[in-house]
């Protein structure tokens, strides 16, 4: 787990190449958040297999592979069986936001609804990671 | 000098008037004759004005005029001076020509009929000087068939208003249903351009080497969501048919962007072949992407109740010049002439690799209200909509299984590279 001292891994997967540069830019300023972006969902996986993040900010529709079928690939590895997910989709209305969290595969995730302030992404990582 | 000749010499020859040559209207055995006739029969005189001489008892029978009444008068005296205008118009055309005129209709506003419609024809008659003298004019009714005609035209209008009101109806109906596709790639631009404004507020310095990305991405994202929202505009608007030369594969390419978010969730493979040298179609792009729609969105249906692996699903479509190969029936009033054996076209095919269509389904799909799906899901009305926009455009559509005898359907859309409209 990370300390005060050493930023927060934060791995962002999302086909959308527009969306992850700028996110990455806006997690990154305050120095923070260290950002990997991976915009195919196939390699995710293997990827977070290897960058061990602290996060994974997923999104849910993505062609080849959708972020269900990500998310189960993840817990499916031993390595990541623990790391925190959370998913950020268009998908979601704002309403379904309020209710925090979204059932994939029998287990629930914490949701944010695109589009979404940057505060709120911050403060959201950091609450699923039980940091201030 | 002659000698006077006391023999009883015969009467001087009369005046040669030029009359000779008219039969005589006032004989009893002419007037019998022509009174018998089952059409209206009436002379002119063109030497007096183009005052009748002659006026049968079908023509008093149809105008409500007596013979008294007209025989001496011109048509100016006895008809409302409009209809009077066009007579002379052409009983002077006939005069000067020389040759039959005939009026295929014509409009009679008869005192006890009310209006009426002739087919004329009219023809003049020479004096014995070789005068073109008389006007003679034979008038069949034709009212009935006028009437028919015209109601036939109206509601031939009326069922095209009401076939184009439910496209627009079935259109609404799918852009409910891509409501939440469309929704979600909106979404994605805006969180894009959200994004980018996070970024801006936390202030920036002119020299952050960051700024052209964000503004950039920005400025991209932003098109990308009015490109969007313009592409539903263009397929919800558009009530008529407005055909223009178009590049089929491109509406093919907007027809599928407008199906992304529901081939994305699908997870579904797509593989397009453009074949070479395709000629342009004349489309209705808005109402053909309406027919795109439909087909994709079937095919994805069809492969989600069928129950095999996800990852084995694909649609192909294909786009290649073809020769028609079977007879279409000749579409009524409405439509463009339809596609004939040995007729070039451009061929669409849209094969899926769903469970297939059983043939007796085939032959019913493009009945209104036919459906495979469970009861509320869908009301039946695509396919047989869709069959009407491919016939406004002169095309043909059928459904089957797929040529290549793999599992799956196959839709085949034919379209003429030019539409020739029967006016």
């Amino acid at each position: 787990m990370n300390t005060e001292a050493s930023p927060i891994k934060v791995m962002l997967v999302d086909d959308e190449d527009g969306f992850t540069t700028l996110t990455k830019m806006n997690l990154e300023r305050s120095g923070k958040f260290v950002v990997a972006v991976e915009n195919d969902p196939v390699n995710a996986a293997e990827r977070a297999r290897h960058l061990l993040p602290h996060i994974i900010v997923l999104d849910l529709v993505m062609p080849g592979m959708d972020g269900g079928d990500v998310a189960a690939q993840i817990r499916a590895t031993p390595e990541l069986s623990n790391v925190k997910i959370i998913i950020l989709t268009a998908l979601v209305s704002q309403e379904e936001d309020e209710a925090s969290t979204i059932p994939i595969g029998g287990k629930n995730f914490r949701s944010l609804s695109k589009p979404v302030k940057i505060e709120r992404l911050e403060a959201a990582i950091c609450e699923e990671l039980g940091i201030a | 000098m002659e000698e006077f000749d006391h023999r009883e010499k015969p009467a001087p020859n009369p005046v040669d008037t030029g009359n000779k040559g008219l039969f005589d209207p006032d004989d009893a055995v002419t007037r019998r004759i022509i009174d018998s006739l089952p059409v209206a029969i009436f002379g002119k005189d063109a030497s007096d004005a183009f005052r009748f001489v002659v006026w049968n008892k079908k023509q008093t029978e149809l105008t409500g005029i007596t013979r008294d009444q007209a025989i001496g008068k011109t048509d100016f005296d006895i008809f409302p001076t409009d209809e009077a205008e066009g007579f002379r118009k052409a009983d002077l055309g006939a005069i000067e020509h020389g040759e039959p005129v005939e009026i295929p209709e014509e409009r009679i506003d008869s005192p006890i009929n009310g209006v009426i419609w002739l087919k004329t024809l009219k023809t003049t008659v020479q004096d014995s000087r070789k005068n073109r003298r008389w006007l003679l004019g034979i008038s069949e009714d034709i009212t009935a068939q006028k009437t028919a005609a015209d109601k036939l035209h109206r509601t031939a209008e009326e069922l095209k208003a009401t076939q184009l009101q439910l496209i627009q109806a079935e259109k609404m109906e799918s852009i409910g249903r891509l409501a939440a596709g469309v929704a979600h790639e909106v979404k994605n631009p805006l969180s894009h351009i959200s994004m980018g404004l996070d970024y801006l507020k936390g202030g920036v310095k002119s020299d952050d080497p960051n700024l052209p990305v964000v503004v950039g991405e920005m400025s991209d994202a932003l098109e990308r969501a009015n490109s969007i929202v313009q592409g539903l505009l263009d397929f919800s608007g558009n009530r008529s048919l407005d055909l223009v030369g178009s590049d089929l594969a491109s509406v093919v390419d907007r027809g599928l962007r407008l199906v992304r978010y529901e081939i994305a969730r699908s997870k579904v493979q797509v593989d397009i072949a453009v074949g070479d040298d395709l000629p342009e179609v004349l489309l209705d792009s808005s109402k053909f992407e309406q027919v795109l729609v439909n087909v994709f969105t079937n095919a994805l249906h069809a492969m989600e109740a069928c129950d095999i692996q996800e990852s084995a699903h694909r649609i192909e479509i294909s786009l290649e010049n073809a020769t028609v190969d079977f007879e279409t029936p000749e579409e009524g009033e409405r439509g463009c002439r339809r596609l004939k054996s040995g007729e070039k076209a451009v061929a669409l095919r849209v094969t899926d690799t769903g469970c297939g269509f059983p043939k007796a389904d085939a032959e019913k799909a493009f009945d209104p209200f036919f459906t495979t799906k469970k009861t509320g899901d869908g009301t039946g009305l695509g396919l047989s909509v869709v069959q009407k926009i491919i016939i406004l455009h002169g095309g043909h559509i059928s459904l089957g299984p797929r040529k290549d005898s793999l599992r799956g359907a196959e839709v085949l859309i034919l379209l003429r590279p030019v539409c020739i409209t029967k006016n």
